[in-house]
């Protein structure tokens, strides 16, 4: 009998839930909580001080023209590369869903480090670079490459699971009705995939805005000129100043519980329209 | 519009999908490409549309070499078996969409297209349904938006793929018969991919029977139904039985049993095809086929008899008045039967 199998089954479900909601709220919780606590430690004006400090103020703006410039391209080369993979057969087409899933396999790192070695001082373009007074390394360049490459399947992820599974009936029913191309895309497929976007943009954000690693080996470290969120974050703790570098950390974990909180939210709209959407 | 399609072959890397297909529809003609999966028919009729392109041949609508134009520009109109409704366009906005795309020196004005909006839906029946999200609508309902959508663009060629496939059974069976009325007030030339004979039977002008790439048949319903030219297209177009016989001295003989079969310009392995409601139970001293009753069932006012012969592979069916035993050892005497060559190696039981 059902009911009395779930019965007997109670009291490994009630062990099972502790037991997750006990490491979620000890490894999850208790850190982004103790954040929160040590930022506001030297109370509030000291939080507003650490904040509005002008290299925390660098780091903030520097953060975002990053994010501003990384999350857009990554847009275009996602829609670009799923709808390549997704409508059309072409050789190579393997070789290109693997290429994407590189920066997940790859150490942050050591893509760091690959941008060093192309375009820094000793490496493979340095010298040209030099000659031309172009800098990429150790400034805000190298950072955009390095966020770039480190964010780069963020979209296409989303996206290509979405349009293979929505299949070509859609594009080719518009085709058939005379829509060029353009017409197909903006109309059709852009709104047919318009959720998952959205959501590989927002993961594309976080992750833009806190990556760490590969801009770490790029960045140079400049206070005021260099240095994002993130390094700034670190610099100050290495400085034994943990409220300020705990303030500032405060900031990216707002980012990351608003980024939840509009998953949630995106996640509850492909739920409830999903039938309509998908 | 006529269509002819002239040495049509395409492979799919080393399968080949269609090899030298030829075939012509007249003006106003509706046309089922008939089949089982894998036989071709999908890849024809979307080479007709110009969603695929073929490795060699032609085709021509109304005489016009047509062979490299797009889809867009042979002004066809295509169903797609799951309909392909765009999901966030109300049921108006899919219809309108042909005519919304155009470029703006030949867009008709917003009202015009709403007015022809407004006609197309009617005609399909939906005439209040065009704020709706395809969503909120019936399997056959949106069907009839697909046609509806397609239509807007004035095709000169409908082509509908599986067009009842998603459907129930009861619901098929309706939409069958409006969309033959359908076709004969609009006067378009239709063509429509299936695998149920029983659907291609009942609305087509012609059936075009097709297996692995090739066209087996192309004949009117009655044709292909009572005069078959092969054994697969027996087979395929009804319920069948087949048993391997030996055709000789004019008569097809089973396990030296002459059977009242005449088998004319035939000689050597053949295979004696029947369906169930041409046979029936034969006296103990008849010619005919010898078997052991299996399962006897009621079946639309008569019995369905299924049995066995022993060393020929499948059940044997036919349908009788009166219901033998499971167990009894029975006659099959074939009243309307066809002889084909055996197409493969002669089998083994039929000496």
């Amino acid at each position: 009998m059902p009911a009395a199998a779930l019965r007997r089954a109670q009291p490994g479900r009630a062990l099972l839930m502790t037991l997750a909601f006990g490491f979620l709220a000890l490894f999850l919780v208790a850190p982004l909580a103790a954040v929160f606590v040590e930022a506001l430690s030297k109370g509030i004006a000291a939080y507003g001080a650490a904040v509005v400090e002008p290299d925390a103020l660098a780091a903030i703006k520097l953060t975002l023209i990053v994010a501003a410039i990384s999350v857009p391209l990554n847009v275009v080369f996602g829609l670009a590369a799923s709808w390549a993979i997704t409508k059309f057969d072409f050789p190579g087409k393997s070789l290109l869903i693997t290429l994407i899933d590189l920066p997940f396999s790859v150490s942050p790192v050591v893509s760091g480090l690959i941008y060093v070695l192309l375009f820094g001082a000793q490496g493979w373009l340095g010298p040209w670079l030099g000659a031309h007074d172009v800098q990429i390394i150790f400034a805000v360049p190298g950072i955009v490459l390095a966020t770039m490459f480190i964010t780069f399947p963020f979209v296409a992820r989303e996206l290509i699971p979405l349009m293979t599974e929505q299949g070509r009936d859609d594009e080719e029913a518009a085709l058939s009705l005379g829509a060029g191309g353009w017409q197909t895309f903006r109309r059709v497929t852009l709104p047919n995939v318009r959720w998952a976007l959205l959501y590989g943009v927002l993961l594309c954000n976080a992750r833009a805005m806190g990556e760490f690693g590969a801009v770490s080996v790029v960045s140079g470290h400049i206070r005021g000129k260099t240095n994002t969120m993130p390094l700034h974050v670190e610099i100050l703790y290495n400085e034994y100043n943990f409220a300020a570098a705990f303030a500032v950390a405060s900031l990216l974990a707002l980012l990351a519980l608003v980024t939840l909180a509009l998953k949630s939210l995106l996640e509850w709209r492909y739920g409830v329209h999903g039938k309509a959407v998908r | 519009m006529s269509i002819k399609l002239a040495n049509i072959s395409k492979k799919y890397g080393a399968f080949s999908a269609l090899h030298d297909i030829n075939l012509r529809a007249r003006p106003g003609e509706f046309l089922a490409l008939l089949g089982p999966s894998g036989s071709g028919k999908t890849t024809l009729l979307r080479i007709i549309a110009g969603l695929e392109f073929p490795d060699r041949g032609t085709v021509y609508f109304n005489n016009e070499d047509i062979t490299h134009l797009s889809v867009a520009e042979r002004r066809i109109g295509f169903v797609f078996q799951q309909y392909a409704l765009f999901k966030h366009m109300t049921v108006a906005e899919n219809v309108g969409f042909g005519l919304s795309v155009r470029p703006r020196r030949e867009r008709p004005p917003r009202r015009a297209i709403r007015a022809r909006v407004r006609e197309l839906l009617d005609l399909v029946q939906l005439g209040e349904l065009g704020g709706r999200l395809p969503a909120q609508l019936s399997g056959g309902q949106r069907q009839r938006v697909a046609l509806a959508r397609a239509l807007a663009v004035d095709p000169q060629l409908l082509l509908l793929d599986e067009p009842f496939g998603a459907l129930d059974a009861k619901v098929r069976k309706d939409l069958r018969h409006w969309l033959r009325g359908f076709h004969d007030r609009v006067g378009l030339t239709s063509i429509f991919v299936t695998h149920d004979q029983e659907e291609a039977l009942e609305v087509a002008d012609r059936v075009v029977v097709m297996s692995n790439g090739a066209i087996e048949q192309v004949g009117t319903p009655s044709e292909v139904y009572d005069h078959p030219a092969n054994a697969f297209v027996f087979d395929f177009v009804g319920e069948s039985n087949r048993v391997p016989v030996i055709a000789a001295d004019g008569h097809a003989i089973f396990r030296g049993r002459v059977l009242d079969i005449e088998a004319v310009g035939l000689r050597g392995a053949a295979e004696l095809c029947f369906r169930p409601h041409d046979a029936r139970l034969g006296a103990p001293g008849d010619a005919g086929l010898p078997a052991t009753v299996l399962l006897a069932r009621p079946r639309e006012g008569r019995v369905r008899v299924q049995a066995e012969i022993a060393g020929v592979r499948g059940a044997i069916e036919l349908d009788t008045d009166q219901a033998p035993e499971p167990g009894q050892a029975i006659t099959i005497v074939p009243t309307r039967a066809r002889l084909f060559p055996a197409a493969a190696a002669p089998d083994a039981a039929a000496a």
